[in-house]
């Protein structure tokens, strides 16, 4: 499984995302690779699913629009429990 | 870099007027050292107004950075406390760290040292109540590694 995890810049947010997201899949024993990225590079990408800003996610949606993926809104970043219900989400897609 | 955040870079203030003001304020030690121009300050604004509140990475915590340019020198992080909270587009933030970075790798050890700080939200409430920065500085010291 691989996820991208998209910020502006792909350095700051995007990387807090992506520990936030690796925290998660830790907890729930899951392997997967995890990606940050610029939302303009983003679509470079093959994945099985993208979390990023609500604010990105109407943009995302056209970048990926022929693609097979699941696109997360996440507010907070950094917030585990809101992370982990989106990765759980993911995880049970996948079954 | 450094792991953990100078305390020559830590402030603490009562109230500031807008978020705009509050990253200028937050970004002062880095500008004075020379870590980056005002051009880097207005880049993250910038970044807010176009893409949205993200940078509010937990409740009253927010991470001002932009993309990596010439106006960055050096990598590092600055800290700031407005103590009466300042509303950065419908979220109140308390907690600003600046991030300036050189390039997309230098500062990838402090960013996981903050993230890990970042998800135990009581880390980011006792940050807050400090009144002094040598405080902070100790909570870092002890908790961000």
């Amino acid at each position: 499984m691989k996820i991208l995890a998209v910020c502006g810049f792909g350095v700051g947010s995007s990387m807090i995302l992506k520990l936030t997201i690796q925290k998660a899949l830790r907890e729930f024993g899951v392997d997967a690779e995890v990606i940050n990225t610029d939302i303009s590079d983003s679509a470079g990408h093959n994945a099985d699913a993208v979390f990023s800003s609500p604010d990105f996610i109407g943009d995302l949606e056209k970048r990926f629009k022929n693609k097979e993926i699941k696109l997360y809104p996440i507010k907070r970043y950094s917030d585990l429990e809101e992370v982990k219900e989106k990765v759980q989400d993911l995880i049970d897609s996948k079954k | 870099m450094a792991q953990n955040i100078p305390q020559s870079h830590m402030q603490i203030i009562e109230n500031a007027s807008n978020y705009e003001e509050a990253i200028q304020i937050a970004s002062k030690p880095l500008l004075e050292n020379d870590y980056i121009t005002k051009d880097y300050i207005q880049a993250m604004i910038d970044s807010v107004e176009e893409h949205g509140p993200y940078i509010v990475l937990a409740d009253d915590f927010a991470l001002p950075h932009a993309r990596p340019s010439e106006a960055v020198k050096k990598t590092g992080l600055s800290l700031l406390t407005v103590k009466d909270g300042v509303d950065l587009k419908g979220n109140t933030v308390k907690l600003f760290v600046v991030l300036a970075a050189k390039d997309s790798t230098s500062h990838n050890e402090a960013l996981q040292s903050l993230a890990e700080f970042l998800m135990d939200k009581q880390n980011i409430q006792d940050v807050i109540a400090c009144d002094r920065v040598q405080d902070i500085k100790k909570i870092l010291d002890e908790r961000w590694n």
